[in-house]
């Protein structure tokens, strides 16, 4: 698009706005949708619950494109905790200022601690009521990592701040607003900038019955798993480190729907199952939330056959 | 009389941290650090298996889970009574090691450099780097429009003093668009051994559960190859051209002068020892260090549990409403006296133990570079150089580490759990030494207690109403205008604090 003047931008507004019916008094803010239209980057408002920031490292992994071509061609990063320059007043101004204006992308990293707000304030307001006046005028939610879409470890039993999903909270607020869960710990950064370029360029895309986009979540781990022949055959590891099916190490493979034996980390470097981890569900629904369910067997006190 | 300045949210840190100062005659005179957020993890982990520890306590930080893991498989190794063998030493370093590089590269160039960097100074580049005409463009074109926050989230920052210097600006832009890239290989680096991150799946107690083979040992030299091309290229020259435009901030932000080493990296001959020595520093006074001189103070935060205890028979009670308390961060001293840890705190350690050598050569290097005597390194631009030196020096530790990695001999020795036990784990992450406390009992984890490096940095007052070591560093600082306190923000940012973890 080529550049117009600001004299031509206004011009433009202007007109718009006569045309819509719409006082003069509309005519910033249409120019200030036009500026953003021009720009080509849609406004995403990032904040943080209780979160550990671990979203936001996967998400700088983004490769093709990487986290720079994606701040300046693909959307406009209003505020994001830990890369904004704007700090104290400046940074409190805009995120108010935004949420004001509404028709923002809001990304929620963290549960939310329901039952405790003071356990996550911002500017002595509990974060739970920014996520939830900024969730009332987003054009859609996208609740980044099993904190944020299922709840995950602050959730888990015993937890003492009533910590809950993004999507169970707004329900419980009474607020409606299209809402995308994206999880995994961390959110791998392909579900993530797939998720939003599809969002951008052809709109929602296709969700479970949970909220995840059915292009990164409809998959089995076990299905796909680089040890399945091992599997098959029943040639099974009898302790960390070993050859073999990990499933009598208490692998979550079979219970949990992500594509990471398929897509691996790190720019493809490795992945938990390759590198003889057993699945421990990061991506699932229940992930880490009971005490009485371990991420091993190993535990049973009972020797496993050694190698 | 003083006036009250809030600094809420400080961003360009990991987590919720508020700063709080009182500024008199342009000085400030009085600061107080909170942190804002609390999840529990201590409680959520009882009851739990305890195999579960090293995955959970990993999530309390994703900028530094390899040091989580590893201190709960080093408290579990000792509950357990196994001994790793050497691989399995040496892959924890090289996972550990690599997050070190990347956490160092991320806090210089992602939240430290735009506090003294002049991004704004990209618009008069006139070469033909496509990254940097791109980014011309882009700035440009957003400032140009309408937009009421152009170029987010580069701008709009404080007013102050940036660094003049275009060409020195042009270049610092193209390096932290450059250490996105950095950061994200030695990420991969990490994943080699790691399996994924943030959150490495490999680290359990006995060892790691990924093997060794040749073609990883030299996929991880090639990615460290480039790495520590970028540190001496890039990162050490980018520290030196900020200290020299800088040189106030070698006498602002001195904190409390008292530093606290737990020592990281095993040997891998297998001794106690560690590659950066453990050690207590007051008053250039060097002592040996002594875990259980540990104790946290609660009574200005916000929980209800007793005031002094030790890790080891710690209690976490929350008491979000508690009168007079400030922040979710516990106040561990040692023998009663706040310590700053971190970078600062490893090389000032290790330097007085002339252990490793080439600690003391390179700061003595680095301070004839910048003409300044060793008494700045006590200070906001000494724990950035601090940080470069030890970013360097990890980094070509690494490069002998992966070479003492011999493929197929194992990475793992099997263990028992027994019904009832307990054990330590101490390390340091990339922002300071860290330690992690478990109790077993049947088989269950009855305890577990973590004291965490910025736990220490951001402090509150201790029961003795003694202010914590990065309040401390606060006190005294100039504040220009108190509508744009940079100044604070940099000796604050100087100490990379990361909330999650300090709370957890």
């Amino acid at each position: 698009m080529s550049k117009l003047s600001r004299r031509e931008f206004l011009s433009i507004s202007t007109k718009l706005c006569a045309m819509m019916g719409l006082g003069a008094g509309a005519v910033p803010r249409m120019a200030e949708a036009l500026g953003q239209l021009a720009a080509g980057n849609p406004p995403v408002l990032w904040l943080q619950g209780l979160s550990c920031s671990g979203c936001s490292l996967s998400f700088l992994n983004s490769e093709d494109p990487g986290p720079g071509e994606i701040l300046t061609k693909f959307i406009s990063l209003i505020f994001h905790s830990t890369l904004s320059t704007a700090t104290g007043d400046t940074a409190m101004k805009i995120v108010q200022e935004t949420m004001q204006r509404g028709g923002f992308f809001l990304v929620v990293e963290g549960a939310i601690p329901a039952g405790m707000p003071e356990a996550c304030l911002m500017r002595h307001e509990p974060v739970s009521a920014l996520v939830s006046r900024a969730a009332r005028k987003a054009q859609m939610v996208i609740a980044i990592g099993s904190c944020a879409a299922f709840g995950g470890i602050p959730a888990a039993d015993n937890n003492p701040t009533g910590a809950t999903s993004v999507p169970a909270f707004l329900k419980n607020e009474g607020i409606t607003v299209p809402t995308i869960v994206l999880p995994g710990c961390p959110c791998h950064p392909d579900w993530f900038v797939g998720t939003l370029a599809h969002v951008l360029k052809f709109g929602g895309p296709e969700l479970d019955d949970l909220g995840r986009p059915k292009v990164f979540f409809s998959k089995i781990v076990h299905e796909q798993c680089p040890r399945f022949t091992d599997y098959e055959r029943e040639k099974f590891a009898g302790t960390f480190s070993q050859d073999g099916c990990l499933f009598k190490l208490g692998c979550l493979g079979p219970n949990t729907r992500a594509d990471c034996t398929l897509r691996y980390w790190n720019s493809r470097t490795n992945t938990c199952i390759k590198a003889g981890s057993p699945c421990i569900g990061c991506a699932s629904e229940s992930f880490a939330r009971k005490a009485e369910f371990p991420f091993y067997t190993k535990i049973a006190g009972t020797s496993l056959p050694k190698k | 009389m003083a006036k009250k300045v809030m600094i809420d949210p400080i961003t360009r840190i990991e987590g919720h941290l508020s700063i709080r100062l009182e500024v008199d005659a342009n000085r400030v005179t009085d600061a107080y650090s909170a942190g804002e957020m609390f999840r529990g993890f201590e409680i959520i982990l009882r009851g739990r298996d305890p195999l579960d520890a090293q995955q959970i306590t990993q999530r309390i930080c994703g900028v530094c889970p390899v040091s989580h893991g590893t201190a709960s498989v080093l408290a579990q190794d000792m509950a357990y009574g196994v001994t790793v063998p050497k691989n399995g030493r040496l892959a924890r370093n090289l996972i550990l090691g690599a997050n070190y590089i990347q956490s160092h590269i991320i806090h210089f160039y992602q939240l430290s450099a735009f506090d003294f960097v002049d991004m704004e100074a990209i618009t008069q580049y006139q070469g033909s780097d496509p990254l940097l005409c791109d980014m011309k463009a882009w700035v440009q074109s957003q400032t140009s429009t309408n937009m009421v926050y152009p170029a987010a989230p580069f701008l709009p920052r404080y007013a102050g003093r940036y660094l003049e210097d275009p060409q020195a600006n042009i270049l610092a832009v193209k390096n932290y668009l450059q250490a996105l890239e950095m950061r994200a290989l030695a990420h991969q680096m990490a994943a080699i051994f790691g399996g994924k991150i943030p959150h490495v799946p490999t680290l359990v107690p006995g060892g790691v559960t990924e093997r060794v083979t040749t073609r990883q040992i030299i996929e991880y030299q090639s990615k460290l190859r480039k790495l520590q091309t970028f540190i001496n290229k890039c990162y050490l020259p980018d520290v030196i051209a900020v200290a020299s435009a800088f040189p106030e901030y070698f006498q602002i932000g001195k904190g409390c002068g008292n530093f606290l080493v737990f020592g990281v990296f095993a040997n891998s001959d297998g001794s106690q020892s560690t590659f950066f020595p453990s050690g207590v520093l007051t008053n250039t006074y060097l002592r040996s260090f002594d875990h259980t001189k540990i104790a946290e103070d609660v009574l200005y935060s916000l929980f209800s549990s007793p005031s002094g205890l030790s890790p080891s028979d710690g209690e976490t009670v929350p008491a979000p409403g508690k009168s007079g308390a400030y922040s979710w961060v516990k106040a561990p001293r040692y023998e009663g006296i706040p310590m700053e840890v971190g970078p600062l705190a490893r090389m000032l350690v290790a330097c007085r133990q002339g252990d490793p050598p080439q600690v003391k050569e390179e700061i003595d290097r680095l301070l004839s570079r910048l003409g300044q005597g060793p008494d700045a390194l006590l200070s906001t631009m000494g724990r950035h150089a601090a940080r470069a030196i030890e970013c360097k020096i990890v980094a070509d530790q690494c490069a002998q580490w992966v070479e003492e990695l011999v493929p197929d001999q194992p990475t793992f020795q099997d263990f028992e759990i027994p019904e009832s036990t307990s054990g330590y784990g101490l390390t340091e992450a990339p922002r300071g030494a860290l330690g992690h406390w478990i109790t077993v009992e049947n088989r269950k984890i009855a305890r577990y207690q973590c004291v965490v490096p910025t736990t220490w940095n951001c402090s509150p007052r201790d029961d003795r109403g003694v202010p914590g070591p990065m309040e401390q560093a606060l006190i005294g600082t100039p504040i220009q205008d108190e509508n744009n306190p940079i100044e604070a923000t940099r000796v604050v940012r100087s100490f990379d604090p990361c909330l999650a973890c300090a709370v957890h």
